[in-house]
C-alpha cells in the first residue's frame, strides 16, 4: 500500500506472493509420502470416466467397488490395515488415463490399480502397468484382445469382465436357436460407428452364420456414437422389412432408438437382438419398453436366479439409492479378487497377489454356478452369468434368462483364438 | 567479443537443462518427472501453435492433426523393430514436416475464418483416418502393444529419469530454435504479415510462401511434442488427433499470454498444474477451467506472462518518465 492509499503491489510482496502461491501449489501438487509397504492403509487407485456423456460408467462401477472395500474395512481390513481407495476421473482420454495411473504408481504410493476405464484408457492403463510392473485388474473393457492377445497380456494385469467374444458366441448361439424356432431369415444390424460396434457385429454375425448357415444378411446400418435421431435407420428397417435386427448400440443411444422405434411400432414388425438393453439404467430410461425384444444380460437381478445375487442388488439399491449396472457387478468382482488375493497372500504387495490371482475361484451372486474363476492361462475370468432372455414391459423387466453353456463358449472361443493365432 | 544471439540462447538453455537435471538428484518423486515430461510435449505443442497464432496470424485449429502425426508415426515406426529412437525421431520429424508443408499448401491460400475452418477440416480428416484404418492405427482402441524403447547411446528411455532428462534436453533445443526463428529476420517478417498482410504483400514480401514455412516449421515441432507423449504413455491415441487437442492448444496461449515468447508454455503449465488439482480434488474439472478463463479474460484480460511482462514494462515506463522531469512546465503541455 503506497503511502497515497492509492493500491499498488510492492516487487517484493509480489515475489512472496508468487513464492507461496508456488509453495501451496508444490504442497498440494506434488505430495510425496513415503511409506513402508506392510503397514497403514491399503491404497488402490481407482481411474474411471466420471465426467461427460458416459459418467454412469464411472459413478456405477466405483460405487460396486466401494461396495466390496467398505464389507471389507468394516471386518478388520487386513490386521487392521484398511483399503483406501483413490477415486480421479480420466475423462475418458486415454493419455489421462496413463497420467493419472502413473500418478497412483509414483506420486500416491499406491499398492495397485482398479481400472475401471473402457477399452481404449484400459489399454494405455496396460501399457502404464506393463512397463512400471503394478498388479492391475481391469474391470470394464470387454475388448477380448486385452487379455487373449498374448502380445498385450502382461503378468501384473489381470480382467474381471465380460469379453466380447465371450458374448459374441452367447448371441449368436442364441440367435440362431430362435431364428430356427421362427424361421428368421432376412437380417438387418444397426451398431455405433467405432470400433465397438463393427467388431461386436461382426462377431456376431460370425457365430449366427455358424449355427444358422442359411440366414440372409441385408443392410448394415452404422449410426454415429451419441447420435440424437434415429429416423433414417427407423426408415430404411422399415422399407427393408426385415425377419429379425441384431443392434449393438448401448446406453443413452439404444432406449433412444428404442423410443424413436415405439413411435413407429417398430418393435411389432420383427424380432429384435439387443446385446446391451438388459441393463436397469437402460431399461428403466425407456418410457415403454416394448415386450418380446430379446437381450443379453448386461445386469439382472433375476440372473443368476440365486439368492445372493437377489441380496447384493438389494444392498446396492440400499446404499447409493439408485440400480446396479453390469459394470457394478464387474467392478465389485474385481474388488473381490484383489480383496481375495491381499487375505490369501497377508500382504498388500502386488507381485505377492499377482501369483495368487491366476487360477482363484471365489464365490460370487454373480457366477452361473455361484462362483467365479479367473483363469489362470489368460488371466480373464470365466463361468460368470451369460444368457439371453425376453423383456415385459414391467419389473421385473426380464423374468428369465436362458444361461449360455460354458462348454460351448470354450470350444468356439478356443477356436476364435486359433484363427487369430492367439494360441 | 560480441557473442552472437544463438550461442547466448542456448547457453542459457544449458543453464536451464543443468537445473532441470538436478531435480531428479534432489527428489525420488516420480511423479514430479512425468509432469516435467507433460510439460515439455504440451509445452512444445503450445510453442509451435503460437508460432502460427501469434507471430504469423493464422489461427489454426488443425495443429493437433500434426501432434498425432508425430505419435503415430513415431509409434509405428517403432513398432516395426528396424528403427533406433533417434533414426524413428528424424524420419517423423521429415514426415510431419512434408505433411505439415502439403496441408500449408492448400490452407494458406484462405484468409482467417475460412482458414481456421480448413484446418480444422483436415485434423478432421486425420481423425476419421486414425479411426477408419484400423489395420494400421488400431482404430479407437488407439496404437496397440506398446512403443518399444531400445537403448541407444546409454540411454534407456524406460527409466523414468533417462525419459524426463531425453524430453528436456530436446525440449530445450527445440525452444532455441523456435526463439531463433521468432528473433530472426523471417520472424520479423511473419510479424509484418500478422500485423499487415496487404503491405507486407506491398513490399515484395511472397507471403503465402512465408506462411507455408510458418505452418511448416509449426507442425514439426507439434509433431516432436506428439512423439513426447507417445513415448510417455507408450502408445498412441485417436484423442491426440480430436479438435479439443487443438482447443487445449488455444486454451494455453490464452492463458499464457501470446505476445511474450515463452507465454504459450506458462499456459501449458497452468493447464497441467490445474487438470492435476482439480482432478485430486474434484471431478468438475470443465467447471474450474472455465472459471479459470473467465478470470483470466475479464480480470487480467491478457494471458499471465503477458500481464507480467507488459506490467514490469508499464512500471518501468512510468517510473522513468518521473525521473526525466519535463522541460515545458504540465500546463503548457499541448493537448
Amino acid at each position: 500500500m503506497g503511502k497515497t492509499g492509492k493500491r499498488s503491489i510492492h516487487r517484493r510482496a509480489f515475489v512472496k506472493g508468487i513464492g507461496g502461491v508456488a509453495m501451496v501449489a508444490a504442497v498440494a501438487g506434488f505430495p510425496a509420502i513415503v511409506r513402508a509397504r506392510n503397514t497403514g492403509p491399503i491404497r488402490i487407485g481407482v481411474s474411471a470416466i466420471m465426467s461427460g456423456r458416459v459418467a454412469q460408467m464411472g459413478s456405477s462401477s466405483t460405487n460396486g467397488a466401494i461396495m466390496r472395500v467398505d464389507a471389507f474395512n468394516t471386518s478388520g481390513g487386513l490386521n487392521g490395515r484398511m483399503i483406501e481407495l483413490i477415486i480421479r476421473d480420466s475423462k475418458g482420454r486415454p493419455d489421462e488415463a496413463a497420467r493419472i495411473n502413473r500418478d497412483f504408481i509414483n506420486r500416491d504410493d499406491c499398492d495397485m490399480i482398479l481400472s475401471l476405464e473402457a477399452s481404449t484408457g484400459a489399454f494405455a492403463v496396460q501399457e502404464v502397468v506393463r512397463e512400471l510392473g503394478t498388479l492391475c485388474m481391469h474391470c470394464l473393457s470387454e475388448t477380448s484382445s486385452l487379455t487373449a492377445d498374448p502380445k498385450l497380456r502382461t503378468p501384473n494385469a489381470f480382467r474381471s469382465g465380460r469379453q466380447g467374444a465371450h458374448d459374441a458366441i452367447s448371441a449368436g448361439s442364441y440367435a440362431a436357436s430362435i431364428a430356427k424356432e421362427k424361421s428368421l431369415k432376412k437380417w438387418m444390424t444397426v451398431g455405433p460407428n467405432y470400433a465397438y460396434g463393427h467388431d461386436t457385429t461382426e462377431q456376431f454375425l460370425n457365430y449366427l452364420n455358424h449355427f444358422s448357415p442359411d440366414i440372409e444378411l441385408g443392410s448394415q446400418l452404422w449410426p454415429k456414437i451419441f447420435q440424437p435421431d434415429y429416423t433414417d435407420v427407423i426408415n430404411k428397417i422399415l422399407q427393408e422389412k426385415p425377419d429379425a435386427v441384431f443392434t449393438c448400440l448401448w446406453g443413452g443411444d439404444l432406449s433412444s432408438f428404442i423410443e424413436q422405434g415405439n413411435l413407429y411400432g417398430l418393435f411389432d414388425q420383427a424380432q429384435y437382438f439387443c446385446i446391451a438393453l438388459a441393463d436397469y439404467t437402460t431399461m428403466a430410461a425407456v418410457k415403454h419398453l416394448p415386450s418380446g425384444i430379446h437381450s443379453g444380460n448386461r445386469y439382472v437381478s433375476t440372473f443368476p436366479g440365486s439368492a445372493p445375487n437377489a441380496a447384493w442388488e438389494a444392498e446396492y439399491v440400499r446404499q447409493f439409492n439408485s440400480r446396479p449396472t453390469n459394470w457394478s457387478w464387474e467392478a465389485a468382482l474385481g474388488m473381490q479378487f484383489l480383496i481375495e488375493g491381499i487375505r490369501k497372500t497377508g500382504s498388500s504387495d502386488g507381485n505377492e497377489i499377482a501369483g495368487v490371482l491366476p487360477g482363484m475361484i471365489v464365490n460370487s451372486p454373480f457366477g452361473v454356478d455361484g462362483t467365479i474363476t479367473m483363469r489362470a492361462e489368460d488371466q480373464t475370468i470365466v463361468e460368470y452369468g451369460t444368457g439371453w432372455g425376453v423383456t415385459q414391459s414391467t419389473e421385473p423387466f426380464m423374468p428369465n434368462v436362458t444361461p449360455t453353456d460354458w462348454k460351448l463358449i470354450y470350444e468356439l472361443e478356443a477356436a476364435w483364438k486359433k484363427e487369430q493365432g492367439y494360441i | 567479443m560480441q557473442i552472437n544471439t544463438f550461442t547466448r540462447y542456448s547457453v542459457v538453455a544449458l543453464l536451464v537443462f543443468v537445473v532441470l537435471a538436478a531435480i531428479p538428484r534432489i527428489t525420488d518423486d516420480i511423479s514430479i518427472l512425468d509432469t516435467g515430461i507433460m510439460i515439455c510435449a504440451n509445452g512444445l505443442f503450445a510453442l509451435s501453435l503460437n508460432l502460427l497464432v501469434g507471430r504469423t496470424g493464422l489461427l489454426s485449429f488443425g495443429h493437433g492433426g500434426f501432434y498425432a502425426a508425430g505419435a503415430y508415426s513415431f509409434g509405428l515406426l517403432m513398432q516395426t523393430g528396424m528403427f533406433s529412437i533417434p533414426a524413428a525421431f528424424a524420419l517423423t520429424i521429415v514426415f510431419v514436416a512434408a505433411l505439415s508443408a502439403l496441408v500449408a499448401l492448400v490452407c494458406v491460400r484462405l484468409n482467417e475464418t475460412y482458414f481456421t475452418f480448413i484446418t480444422l477440416a483436415f485434423q478432421m480428416l486425420f481423425y476419421n483416418i486414425i479411426l477408419s484404418w484400423t489395420s494400421l492405427t488400431g482404430g479407437d482402441q488407439g496404437l496397440l502393444g506398446g512403443i518399444p524403447k531400445p537403448v541407444f547411446l546409454g540411454i534407456d528411455l524406460v527409466n523414468p529419469v533417462h525419459l524426463y532428462l531425453f524430453c528436456c534436453g530436446i525440449f530445450l533445443v527445440c525452444v532455441v530454435l523456435l526463439y531463433q526463428i521468432t528473433q530472426s529476420p523471417f520472424g520479423y517478417t511473419l510479424r509484418m504479415i500478422r500485423d499487415n498482410t496487404e503491405r507486407a504483400r506491398f513490399l515484395g514480401v511472397a507471403v503465402n510462401r512465408y506462411k507455408v514455412a510458418s505452418f511448416t516449421l509449426a507442425g514439426a515441432f507439434a509433431g516432436i511434442g506428439g512423439m513426447f507423449m507417445a513415448l510417455f504413455v507408450s502408445g498412441a491415441y485417436p484423442s491426440f488427433g480430436y479438435w479439443t487437442m487443438s482447443g487445449d492448444g488455444i486454451f494455453m496461449i490464452m492463458l499464457g499470454g501470446m505476445n511474450t515468447f515463452l507465454g504459450p508454455l506458462v499456459g501449458a503449465i497452468i493447464l497441467i498444474v490445474l487438470n492435476d488439482l482439480t482432478t485430486i480434488y474434484t471431478d468438475h474439472y470443465g467447471l474450474v477451467l472455465g472459471c479459470v478463463i473467465l478470470v483470466f479474460v475479464l480480470g487480467l484480460r491478457r494471458g499471465l506472462l503477458d500481464f507480467i511482462v507488459e506490467g514490469i514494462r508499464d512500471r518501468r515506463a512510468s517510473k522513468m518518465d518521473q525521473t526525466i522531469q519535463p522541460t515545458v512546465p504540465k500546463e503548457e503541455i499541448p493537448r
